[in-house]
């Protein structure tokens, strides 16, 4: 009777644990800009930073992502929206890889295999905006399946010049 | 600076979940279960096996011994680091074998003993760092051994790859090889392997020493960024000579840019390779030095470009043997032809996603040979099209000009008049449809138009187009958005879109000449019919798209001229109506699953009450019953009028009735206040006054009679008169009947009640007086009261002393019968 107690009892803060939801990660903190983010992929969570945050202000910046892939990446195709007071205001898509054309070193990758990228993004906008905002950004493959989701909040009061 | 959290995959569900049964008994996924070993519930006869995101730790010997049929197992980061001798001893037919993504630490030398048919093994990321410890001498069927991300430092393999005689690829991507020295591939170059690929993208190559690579035949070589900069990439090129390789791809990663310029003579290494196929990939910064590119590739066969920045084509050496040119992704402003109509022997050309090249005012000057040329995805505009351009190359078959900017077609096809493909669509056209452009293209037998704004107003417009076979003009307008006989000399079509133009009617002639016609797909526009007439002579059409119109319903006209060798209709997305006078219709579609396709999509759009139920769920017994509703309402609505009918015909029968019956009520509360009521008619009035009244009002006894002109209430109805005061206050009734009586309806009206009124209270009498003068044939006609003379006694009025006499007597002596005397009335007797 106690051991069936115990158990129970260790199945519900299993499930408690498995309920909760990834941790909200730092990426930038500073007087006029913070940007955290947190993965919305039940699976795993991912690792990302941005090399200067400063940099966010200008068309193209270096980040850092690494991740365990759960899924191939034959093809790879990520969809970003911009989210302001919950609507929806702005949606970019783009295709990062295509069968027969790698043009990206992590492009072909296998389930299990860990991709780490390091390098420049180029915005599909000019420049990012200001404001508070969120900007949800998921990683689908060829089969349709995520392979990674993450969901930035951004509070941004840079200067631009 | 850079902080990187990793966290591990969430390991929680430590309860035991079930596998994922893919397939019944053949596959099952336990993928991220965090099991440690074969799950029971694995039958024997599982095929594949993904167990992979678990907590293997180590494999012992016969691990795998409860599921010896499997062909797939994906052991991909079970956090393995030892795999024991014979751990895999069971699976003879195991196929591929999956291990990315373990740290190994230790891998026992008949690890993989027992894998005789395995064909693909994958030991990405598992910490290797030789070649030569790897136990897989014996692996005689493998074909793929993908070593990617590992730490191997040498390229020397070693002697048991001359077991792996079936081996197809091979790859090291991403590895620590620095130099690859004489000897190292020396097993590649015994027995006979023609088609191997090797992968040294992502290495540090520093060196490839001469030699190297001679007398040896591979399928396919990838060197993308395997170089720190231009001068080790140059020298290692050189290293390469003696190769024999089907296909060379050289070059970088978008994302990994190493070398700064392309400079001259960077590809002088490749003048002792023999290839088929060379392959330059990602190469930034071309703006200079580049008139060596095709210095040693000149001979290759086939040459492809692709994301490079390249601004002008190179110098095209002499005598090239260029047979296929692909530019991708390139920098170029105007289209080069020039310098490529020096590629003598070309027979492919491609140009395609430049988004710089928008000029195209060279000509391709004497290319015999050139049968293809693709310049799609571009943004060229340009006029004159299209011998201007190829002015000598009479063997051009295929001609794509297809999602450029605009072009506008002059109708000279003169040079290029053995065209068989022509592909324009998505780009802006000036001239088809204006008047007749492709007179000169008798051989052609494909043309897409489709989306390039053209308007057809001619019509002539596809004139001369006499082999044409296959039309695609989807997303174009027509004058009027009508059709008429634009297709009339397209005798051999088989494939027609005429989707998305904004057709609102179709011509009876439109269809006349097309008999081999197979596929039409006329979807997406505005038709609201179906006409019989105008489909009909489709007689060989196996596939018909006529989806998103106005259609309502598909008439029994309609469907009995679809031809039999229809395998394919599409009629969704139309207005479809779906009353019942249309059951026919509904009812066939439910019959023709097969044939129509995006049933899911036929939607009622009218009546109300059924709108955006689909055609499919509709259900037919509703009509029926809807028929037994219409035919009872209709015997309802019949009923009703009859019963109106007969009201309005037997209205004063009715309301007699009525008057009759709400007199019961009051009868017992009336006293007898005349002796009798006298019914006559008002031209018998003089008559009644000097022989009925003044007699017996004035005699002994008196009597009192009720006389409608003295006695009836004025202000009241005369119905209600004629009872309230007649009938109901009267002993007695007196009828005088005459030709004046029988004449009158409301005699008669009086007479009926008065019978009535015998017949109900069974108290008054009767007394009828006969004048003398009554037309006897007259009284006859009135059936129901000769009936009563018949049959009752009545008193005759005779103009004689002694007849009146008598009849004083009798009529006093029926009065007094039942009469109350008041004192008044007994004094005077």
């Amino acid at each position: 009777m106690k051991t069936s107690n115990v158990l129970i009892l260790i199945s519900v803060l299993l499930f408690i644990n498995v309920s909760t939801e990834w941790p909200t990660h730092t990426v930038c903190k500073e007087d006029n800009l913070e940007i955290y983010y947190k993965s919305c992929d039940p699976q795993q969570d991912f690792a990302f930073s941005i090399d200067r945050c400063s940099d966010v202000a200008t068309h193209t910046f270096n980040i850092r992502a690494a991740l365990v892939l759960r899924h191939s990446i034959k093809e790879l195709y990520v969809k970003t929206d911009l989210i302001i007071n919950g609507k929806t205001v702005l949606t970019y898509s783009e295709t990062l890889c295509e069968p027969g054309h790698s043009k990206l070193i992590f492009c072909g990758k296998q389930k299990g295999e860990h991709l780490y990228y390091e390098g420049p993004v180029t915005l599909g906008i000019q420049e990012i905006p200001q404001g508070d905002y969120t900007v949800s950004a998921k990683l689908t493959n060829e089969d349709g399946v995520t392979v990674a989701c993450a969901d930035f909040t951004v509070k941004n009061y840079l200067e631009y010049y | 600076m850079v902080l990187l959290v990793l966290v591990p995959p969430q390991l929680a569900n430590c309860l035991r979940n079930p596998c994922l049964e893919v397939i019944p008994d053949r596959a099952f996924t336990c993928m991220g279960l965090n099991i440690s070993g074969v799950p029971a519930e694995v039958p024997n006869t599982t095929r594949n096996l993904d167990l992979s995101f678990s907590n293997l730790k180590s494999l012992g010997s016969n691990y795998f011994s409860s599921v010896p049929e499997l062909h797939h197992l994906d052991l991909t980061r079970c956090q393995l680091h030892t795999i024991e001798d014979n751990s895999f001893k069971d699976l003879h037919k195991l196929s591929t074998l999956i291990l990315t993504a373990n740290s190994l630490q230790y891998l026992g030398p008949a690890a993989f003993d027992g894998l005789t048919l395995l064909k693909k093994l994958v030991l990405v990321e598992t910490n290797i760092t030789s070649l030569a410890d790897l136990p897989i001498g014996h692996l005689h069927s493998l074909q793929e051994l993908n070593l990617g991300h590992n730490n191997i430092a040498s390229l020397k393999l070693p002697e048991y790859f001359t077991n792996l005689t079936s081996l197809r690829y091979l790859s090291f991507f991403s590895n620590k090889i620095t130099h690859i020295s004489k000897g190292d591939l020396d097993v590649l170059r015994e027995g006979n392997r023609l088609n191997l690929t090797l992968v040294l993208s992502l290495n540090d190559i520093k060196y490839i020493e001469p030699g190297s690579f001679e007398k040896i035949h591979l399928g396919e070589l990838v060197l993308r960024s395997s170089f720190e900069n231009f001068n080790v990439m140059h020298s290692s090129l050189q290293g390469l000579t003696g190769l024999q390789v089907n296909r060379l791809i050289v070059g970088e990663f978008n994302n990994n840019q190493r070398l700064v310029n392309f400079q001259s003579g960077l590809l002088s290494g490749l003048c002792q390779v023999r290839m088929q196929e060379f392959v330059l990939i990602c190469f930034r910064d071309f703006e200079d030095d580049t008139d060596t590119l095709f210095n040693c590739i000149g001979n290759v066969s086939s040459i492809r470009l692709v994301d490079l920045q390249l601004e002008e084509v190179s110098e095209v050496p002499m005598f090239s043997q260029v047979k296929q040119l692909e530019c991708k992704k390139c920098k170029f402003k105007e289209v080069p032809a020039v310098k490529l109509s020096l590629f003598k022997e070309l027979r492919v050309l491609r140009i395609t996603k430049s988004k710089y090249l928008n000029s195209f005012r060279e000509k391709f000057h004497t290319l015999s040979n050139l049968e293809v040329v693709d310049l799609s995805e571009n943004r060229l505009s340009f006029t004159g099209c299209c011998s201007l351009q190829f002015p000598k190359c009479p063997n051009l078959k295929h001609l794509n000009l297809s999602f450029n900017s605009d072009i506008s077609v002059t109708g000279d096809f003169a040079t290029v008049k053995n065209l068989l493909y022509l592909d324009f669509q998505h780009t802006k056209l000036f001239g088809p449809g204006s008047y007749p452009v492709f007179l000169s293209l008798q051989k052609l037998i494909y043309l897409d138009i489709s989306y390039t704004r053209t308007h057809v107003k001619a019509q002539c417009a596809f004139c001369g187009l006499n082999s044409l076979q296959v039309l695609k003009m989807a997303g174009n307008s027509f004058e009027t958005n009508k059709l008429v006989d634009s297709f009339k000399n397209l005798s051999h079509l088989h494939t027609l879109d005429i989707s998305n133009c904004k057709l609102v009617q179709v011509d009876q002639s439109t269809f006349g000449a097309l008999t081999e016609l197979k596929e039409l797909n006329i979807s997406n526009n505005k038709l609201l019919l179906f006409d019989p007439g105008v489909y009909k002579p489709l007689r060989a059409l196996t596939a018909l798209d006529f989806s998103n119109n106005q259609l309502s319903v598909l008439l029994d006209s309609a469907l009995e001229i679809l031809p039999d060798s229809l395998v394919l209709l599409d009629i969704s997305q139309n207005l479809f109506d779906c009353s019942c006078i249309h059951v026919n219709f509904l009812k066939w579609v439910k019959e023709q699953q097969e044939l129509l396709q995006h049933e899911e999509l036929m939607i009622c759009h009218m009546p109300t009450y059924v709108k955006n139920v689909s055609l499919l769920n509709f259900d037919l017994s509703s009509c029926q019953l809807n028929a037994s509703m219409v035919a009872s309402s209709v015997i309802v609505v019949l009923a009703a009028v009859v019963f109106l009918f007969l009201v309005y015909k037997y209205y004063f029968q009715l309301y007699y009735s009525l008057v009759l019956l709400s007199g019961c009520k009051h009868s017992a509360e009336r006293g007898n206040t005349y002796d009798a009521f006298v019914i006559h008619s008002s031209k018998d009035q003089e008559w009644v006054m000097k022989e009925l009244v003044e007699p017996l009002e004035g005699g002994t006894p008196p009597f009192h009679l009720c006389l409608y002109y003295r006695d009836f209430i004025p202000g009241v109805p005369i119905i209600t008169n004629i009872i309230q005061e007649g009938f109901l206050s009267s002993r007695n009734v007196i009828a005088v009947i005459s030709t004046d009586f029988l004449e009158s309806k409301w005699c008669s009206f009086e007479f009926d009640i008065a019978q009535s009124w015998q017949l109900v209270e069974g108290k008054a009498g009767i007394i009828m007086i006969v004048l003398e003068e009554v037309n006897k044939v007259l009284l006859r006609q009135r059936l129901g009261l000769s009936r009563y003379l018949r049959r009752n006694t009545y008193l005759e009025w005779k103009n004689k002393e002694i007849s009146r006499h008598i009849f004083w007597r009798q009529l006093t002596g029926v009065l007094l019968e039942g009469k109350r005397w008041n004192h008044e009335e007994v004094k005077l007797m």
